[in-house]
């Protein structure tokens, strides 16, 4: 009896020591053995391989590029695997899926994988920290920065290449780019892709039905808020939480007007050259926020709330203009109330008959230093970089793309062609994709939210971002 | 040998149930402390393939950072008002619950617990909404009273925004230690407060010289705790109602670490001020201690 007693105490105290310990055990091995996949170049089991998307699109993607099939698969043939990353967002995979399809229907010989999704940028972080990153990467969403890859040695050099670089069509691919790559001292690691644009909406409804004259520059959008705020409505929201917002649509084209539209400033303010912080030209593109701050024009709410409640507050009227980003219409599309009319305008902060400035916004694509397949991931870039793709990414994201192309006659979003012939036109000054340091991004962003509750001058903002950019440039 | 046998078959009883709990403690706490101490000693990116090893670097910068200095002011502004805030009120409500018996104590119980159960993320949300100068309840309730409407952004401050964090996290956190301190109280003999009535003590007297003392142990507990999820775990309702801003005016130390860990690509950084959270949470913990078991003696 009490041997039995014991053998099922026994028993049952191996049975609790070792269930959660094999648990525990096996769990930590599946950690393991995922974390050694994800590690290794060739994980088979990884997310998204394009095999069925593949077999879905191959009939008109060979239809369609039966001319580029030939062109790309002259010069080489590419085999092995080829691994993609890209984050799906704002835009969406659309495109990506579209794009992959084509291209593998060019290349059979190539094991294409596709690592997707919204929290790509995570999943393959170990892979990036381990030293066998994906080949190819799209730098969008969260986590990834194209200036801290550049700067972590994580991206192929493509200055050489990128000079002599023809596309599927063949020709040059800079020669199609609507605005050039960012140099990191004057080298290239990464090439836009999206092209879109910061700047100022209201609804011109509103404007027509008030009799309000729609600005072209600084002047007559003082003049014409002070209009509205006579009318009771508050002339200017933006959001305060992300202050990058009112920077980019508001105060970095500013600073290229008071710069005679020279964008260079702000290139060097990229690279955290002090100097360039120190120019005039940035303490009038201040004074001009502390304008609009000291006549009242600034929702007070703005400080506190974020993007999402500062475009309800737009479109209900509360305030009249909003700094923004082009993708605003979509993704407000279900709260606009009807008879809503986006207006639009890249800049206000020009003099009367300056140009226009369209700060862009945009992402890149770009090459692992790591890459086991360079030769793919370029044939890669020569591919999607062509003229066909220029509608098709309109078309299928919904934003303009940086190829340079008619997009009049496609399916795009008439916003979206809107934009394109802003920033085509010659009346505009484009600034090229900049990515600041992430310290001096942060300071200044800090230290405007400072400026429109009053709390620093233009000269203090100044001396704040100065001290950050000296400090990244030790 | 039947006490040999017994003496096994305990240990190994024992062992059953330290062993797991061993294992799983180095798994998800002594690992990740020791890798948390071994990344703030590196300038490292958090991405990079590379991290330079710094040594003490890290710590030397935090503590010329006038932002950290700023956060751990707003932590214990946080835990000096969430203490004060919460135990008033818990300890308030626990013994307006018991010793006044009235007939909706068990209903206004489960009212004022259930905060406790919302998420902090809905907590910040909830909160967000009553702040907002424009469409927010509070200055909606304001204007009632004025001729003009009232806009006043509570979230906006050019400094002391940090104070407006406080009533959400008081609010959220004072139905656990309600029903922490009802429990004491309720443990209790009656005839000690039959006892004092006869001898012609009054409820604040009855508070002062029976409850306190015979709730304490459960008072201290909970303000350690409450000292412990602040200095912890402000980040989350920091993060959702301000984000740290505006200007750093409401960053704490968590906001403050996830902003320079995976914003600003500073991840051995993030991790030197992960290493500060544990220390001062640690000395503050001590010292706490030393100070609450001295009143226990004084009472007791």
């Amino acid at each position: 009896m009490i041997l039995k007693n014991k053998l099922a105490t026994l028993s049952l105290a191996t049975v609790l020591a070792v269930v959660p310990l094999t648990g525990c055990g096996s769990s930590s091995d599946n950690d393991n053995s995922s974390n050694q996949t994800n590690a290794s170049t060739n994980a088979s089991t990884n997310t998204n391989t394009s095999t069925n998307t593949s077999t879905n699109t191959s009939t008109d993607a060979t239809t369609n590029n039966s001319s580029t099939t030939d062109n790309a698969a002259t010069a080489t043939k590419l085999t092995g695997d080829f691994e993609i990353q890209y984050f799906v967002g704002g835009y969406g995979d659309k495109w990506w899926k579209k794009v992959i399809a084509d291209f593998k229907a060019a290349n059979p010989d190539l094991n294409i994988k596709e690592l997707a999704g919204p929290k790509i940028n995570d999943q393959t972080k170990p892979r990036w920290i381990g030293g066998t990153p994906p080949d190819f990467v799209y730098i969008d969403g969260p986590g990834l920065n194209d200036r801290q890859m550049v700067e972590d040695g994580q991206l192929e050099d493509l200055t050489e290449w990128l000079k002599t670089a023809k596309n599927v069509d063949g020709e040059l691919i800079t020669d199609l780019l609507a605005q050039p790559a960012q140099q990191y001292d004057g080298k290239t690691y990464n090439i836009p892709l999206v092209l879109n644009s910061w700047g100022v909406f209201w609804d011109k409804a509103l404007f027509k039905e008030k009799g309000w004259t729609e600005p072209q520059d600084f002047d007559q959008f003082l003049q014409v808020s002070d209009q509205i705020k006579g009318a009771g409505i508050t002339p200017f929201i933006h959001t305060g939480k992300y202050p990058y917002y009112i920077n980019g649509a508001i105060l970095l084209p500013a600073i290229v007007s008071e710069n005679n539209n020279d964008t260079s400033i702000l290139q060097d303010m990229g690279n955290s050259k002090v100097e360039a912080f120190q120019k005039p030209a940035v303490l009038a593109a201040l004074n001009k926020i502390v304008a609009l701050r000291d006549k009242g024009f600034i929702d007070k709410a703005s400080i506190q709330i974020n993007h999402t409640d500062s475009q309800m507050l737009f479109l209900q009227h509360k305030d009249a203009f909003i700094p923004n980003g082009l993708w605003l219409p979509n993704e407000m599309s279900k709260d606009i109330p009807g008879g809503f009319d986006f207006g639009f305008i890249p800049s206000v902060t020009q003099g009367a008959g300056g140009k226009v400035v369209a700060n862009t916004s945009t992402s890149t694509v770009a090459i692992a230093k790591n890459a086991k397949n360079k030769d793919a991931a370029k044939a890669f870039m020569q591919f999607i970089f062509s003229k066909a793709q220029a509608s098709q990414w309109a078309e299928l994201s919904g934003a303009p793309s940086n190829i340079k192309g008619d997009i009049s006659a496609s399916n795009a979003p008439s916003f979206v062609k809107d934009a394109a012939k802003y920033l085509t036109d010659a009346n505009t000054v484009v600034i090229p994709t900049i990515t600041f340091n992430a310290d001096v991004d942060k300071a200044m962003q800090d230290a405007t939210d400072a400026l429109t509750i009053g709390k620093i001058t233009p000269e203090e903002w100044v001396k704040r971002v100065t001290d950050v950019a000296a400090k990244v440039k030790q | 040998m039947k006490s040999g046998s017994s003496k096994l078959q305990r240990n190994i009883f024992i062992a059953s149930f330290i062993i797991p709990t061993f294992v799983f403690y180095c798994i998800f706490t002594v690992y990740p402390v020791i890798k948390g101490l071994y990344y703030s000693m590196f300038d490292w990116s958090g991405m990079s393939q590379n991290k330079e090893f710094v040594g003490f670097r890290n710590f030397k910068d935090l503590f010329h950072d006038p932002i950290i200095w700023k956060a751990i002011g707003n932590d214990y502004f946080l835990v000096v008002g969430k203490v004060i805030g919460i135990m008033v009120i818990a300890t308030f409500f626990a013994v307006a619950l018991t010793r006044f018996n009235f007939k909706l104590a068990g209903f206004l119980r489960s009212v004022y617990f259930i905060p406790n159960i919302l998420s902090v993320v809905v907590i910040g949300v909830l909160w967000n909404f009553i702040y907002n100068p424009q469409i927010g309840f509070l200055n909606g309730f304001l204007s009632l009273f004025t001729k003009e409407k009232v806009s006043i952004t509570w979230l906006g401050f050019t400094s002391h925004t940090i104070w407006m964090l406080l009533p959400p996290a008081i609010w959220a956190g004072i139905g656990f230690y309600m029903i922490l301190l009802i429990a004491a109280i309720q443990n209790i003999p009656d005839s000690l407060y039959e006892a004092s009535e006869l001898e012609g003590a009054g409820q604040w007297q009855q508070f002062r010289k029976i409850t306190v003392p015979l709730i304490w142990e459960q008072m201290k507990v909970s303000i350690l705790n409450i000292m412990m999820t602040t200095l912890n775990g402000s980040f989350v309702i920091v993060w959702i109602m301000t984000q740290g801003g505006p200007d750093n005016s409401t960053q704490v130390m968590g906001s403050y670490l996830y902003q320079m860990a995976f914003q600003q690509y500073h991840f051995g950084y993030g991790a030197s001020i992960g290493v500060l959270i544990l220390v001062l949470s640690l000395i503050t913990t001590v010292v706490l201690q030393r100070l609450l078991r001295h009143e226990t003696v004084e009472l007791g």
